[in-house]
């Protein structure tokens, strides 16, 4: 196999709350991701999947949170590396759009100027120059009339017109990384839809590779080509899409396929997944699902379980894996 | 935007209206005549019949404010009963020297709030945010006339830097004129700096959190542009109004700080007139100031629109 373009390797994420308590947001996370592929991060609100696109960007708050661990980039650590080195890469090599792009846009400048600004900085471009690369950015994402949309401000923009302004903007120094934080949470589902398809396209165009952070399953299958599932601040089970959903190695992993609906089986209610997630100051011994699994038994809850490869480039962190035996 | 000009243009006839119409009232109620003081000692009453005449006091108050108000649209503010001089003619030789100080003291307060606001905000909780929040707070706490007087003590009589009183014109010399209201203008601005560095930091922590910050640090942007372009464009539009009405707030004359520094602005103008019911040149300064303030709030309103392109369309 080749080098991997991104190796993130036991990453630690803590923050030193106000009141001397530390909350452990990621908790021994690794992956590795290859060029021009797509990676999905899965879990519920809270799991670390945030986080750990953050700390890629070295974007965390240096104050409060303690990173450690390795994030190789093209050679790079990038937990290591100088701030000069980061802010390099920031929007060049690595660029990452939002979930909410009301918000991620600065209200008091053109669309134009926000993309432009990034081939200023690392392109070394004259502002004609990067206006005009702005136009064909605009264009590039399919926002019609991007001569006159260039000089709009974002609040003349629609929410799915403004996250493609986003997508614009992350893709205007053509990165190798591209992580899309819910790219399409805040939108309507039509206009979700569109988002996911220009993601497609794009990806196909330029061989950008993707890290897809989201809690939506059926994103995840539209757009990936891997899956890492985050449960409580860990990876609780890593696979390639098809042999996830096929074959899900984690009782996490099972209640949320099972929290889909679906068109194709008549249900009267949504599975669920009774409790809610550990508190993270004192997180529990043993596995950290055990407390909500069907299947957790003593040793569950006495013991972490270490990582398991089940199957070929198939990881899971359960004792009771294989789980086929117990579905009988 | 222009028909938005054009309405509050509108707004200021009937403003400015109520605003004539308080200040002549309230001055009726101040107690004390101002024909009996003008008489003198002797109080002879045909004297007094005489002046009640030629002010037209003996006219009801209704009559008085419509030739008031014909004389402040034809530009004539009236006369001073006590100093014989034209209510306009000493407005104009006042105002200058208010304006020069005003202004001195909101720049004064702009670099030295604003900037320590920023830095404050940056450096949060570090010793130069503690520093400027020391800074602001003794700004706050400091009275103007304790303050003056210990900067005349440091810089006039210890030192001899500076003068202790008095006033020169910027057009007779600029550096003499600098030197005579440069401590009264700190005086000024400092209690304004130490509010302006509150609102400042405030709103930059607020804005350095916001998620169009993250975007642009996401850019690879240099901090520098990220703070200086990305938040404090969003974080001053708060800061530009409060400024204009401070600024509005000092054109009203600094009273105790030009008494202590013997400079010759509204304050002491308005002080003296008040005390010998000169009514022509209370009504007159007040206005003048009011129309200033109202005007300066419209000068915020615009530059607020300006700087934020969601009130623009």
């Amino acid at each position: 196999m080749t080098e991997p373009l991104l190796a993130v390797d036991d990453l630690r994420v803590a923050f030193a709350g106000d009141d001397g308590r530390t909350t452990l947001a990621v908790d021994g996370v690794g992956f590795a991701l290859q060029r021009g592929r797509t990676l999905g991060i899965v879990g519920e609100s809270g799991c670390g999947k945030s986080v750990t696109s953050l700390s890629i960007m070295g974007l965390l708050p240096k104050q409060s949170a303690r990173v450690s661990g390795s994030v190789m980039f093209e050679g790079t650590d990038l937990l290591r590396a100088a701030d000069r080195t980061l802010r390099d890469l920031r929007g060049d090599r690595l660029a990452m759009i939002f979930q909410e792009p009301m918000t991620s846009l600065n209200p008091s400048y053109t669309v134009g100027d926000q993309i432009a600004e990034a081939v200023i900085r690392h392109r070394g471009a004259s502002p004609r120059e990067a206006r005009a690369h702005a136009i064909e950015m605009l264009r590039h994402v399919r926002i019609p009339s991007p001569e006159q949309r260039v000089d709009d401000y974002p609040h003349h923009l629609s929410g799915g017109m403004r996250q493609r302004a986003m997508i614009a903007m992350a893709l205007a120094c053509d990165p190798q990384l591209l992580i899309a934080d819910e790219p399409t949470t805040a939108l309507d589902v039509t206009i979700q839809a569109q988002i996911l398809d220009l993601m497609r396209r794009l990806r196909a165009e330029t061989g950008t590779a993707i890290i897809l952070i989201t809690h939506d399953l059926g994103v995840v299958a539209e757009l990936c080509d891997d899956i890492v599932v985050m449960y409580a601040g860990q990876v609780v089970e890593r696979a390639p899409v098809a042999a996830l959903f096929a074959q899900p190695q984690h009782p996490y992993t099972v209640g949320l396929l099972g929290s889909i609906p679906r068109l194709d089986q008549r249900r009267d209610r949504l599975a669920a997944i009774d409790g809610t997630v550990p508190n993270m100051t004192a997180p529990p011994p043993g596995c950290r699902f055990a407390r909500r699994c069907p299947f957790a038994d003593e040793r569950c809850r006495r013991e972490a379980p270490p990582p398991v490869e089940v199957a070929a480039g198939h990881m899971s962190r359960c004792w009771r894996a294989p789980l086929e035996h117990l579905v009988q | 935007m222009l028909p938005f000009l054009g309405r509050r243009l509108l707004q200021l006839i009937p403003t400015l209206f109520f605003v004539s119409v308080i200040i002549f009232g309230l001055q009726q109620l101040l107690p004390g005549d101002p024909a009996l003081i003008m008489a003198g000692e002797d109080r002879d009453p045909e004297v007094i019949a005489q002046i009640r005449a030629q002010y037209r006091l003996d006219q009801p108050i209704p009559v008085q404010y419509v030739y008031w108000m014909k004389g402040v649209l034809s530009g004539d503010l009236g006369e001073s009963m006590r100093i014989k001089k034209p209510v306009l003619d000493l407005v104009l030789e006042k105002l200058p020297v208010t304006a020069q100080l005003a202004g001195m003291a909101i720049l004064i307060a702009l670099v030295i709030g604003v900037g320590a606001g920023i830095v404050s905000a940056v450096y949060k909780d570090t010793w130069l945010d503690y520093g400027a929040n020391i800074f602001a707070l003794w700004g706050i706490s400091t009275p103007n006339f304790w303050l003056g007087i210990l900067l005349i003590f440091l810089f006039s009589v210890q030192l001899g830097w500076l003068p202790a009183s008095g006033y020169v014109r910027p057009s007779e010399d600029l550096r003499a004129s600098l030197a005579s209201t440069i401590m009264p203008a700190f005086v000024l601005g400092n209690a304004i700096a130490a509010v302006l560095m509150r609102h400042t930091r405030g709103a930059m922590l607020q804005v350095l959190s916001s998620d169009y910050v993250r975007t642009a640090r996401a850019k690879g942007l240099l901090e520098r542009s990220v703070v200086l372009k990305h938040a404090m464009r969003n974080a001053l539009t708060p800061v530009i109004t409060l400024g204009a009405l401070e600024l509005g707030t000092l054109l009203s004359g600094a009273v105790l700080t030009e008494q202590i520094f013997t400079v010759p602005g509204f304050g002491k103008l308005i002080v003296d007139a008040v005390f010998n019911r000169d009514y022509a040149v209370v009504q007159g300064v007040v206005l003048v100031t009011a129309t200033a303030y109202i005007t300066l709030n419209l000068l915020a309103d615009i530059a607020y629109m300006l700087a934020n392109p969601r009130l623009r369309s």
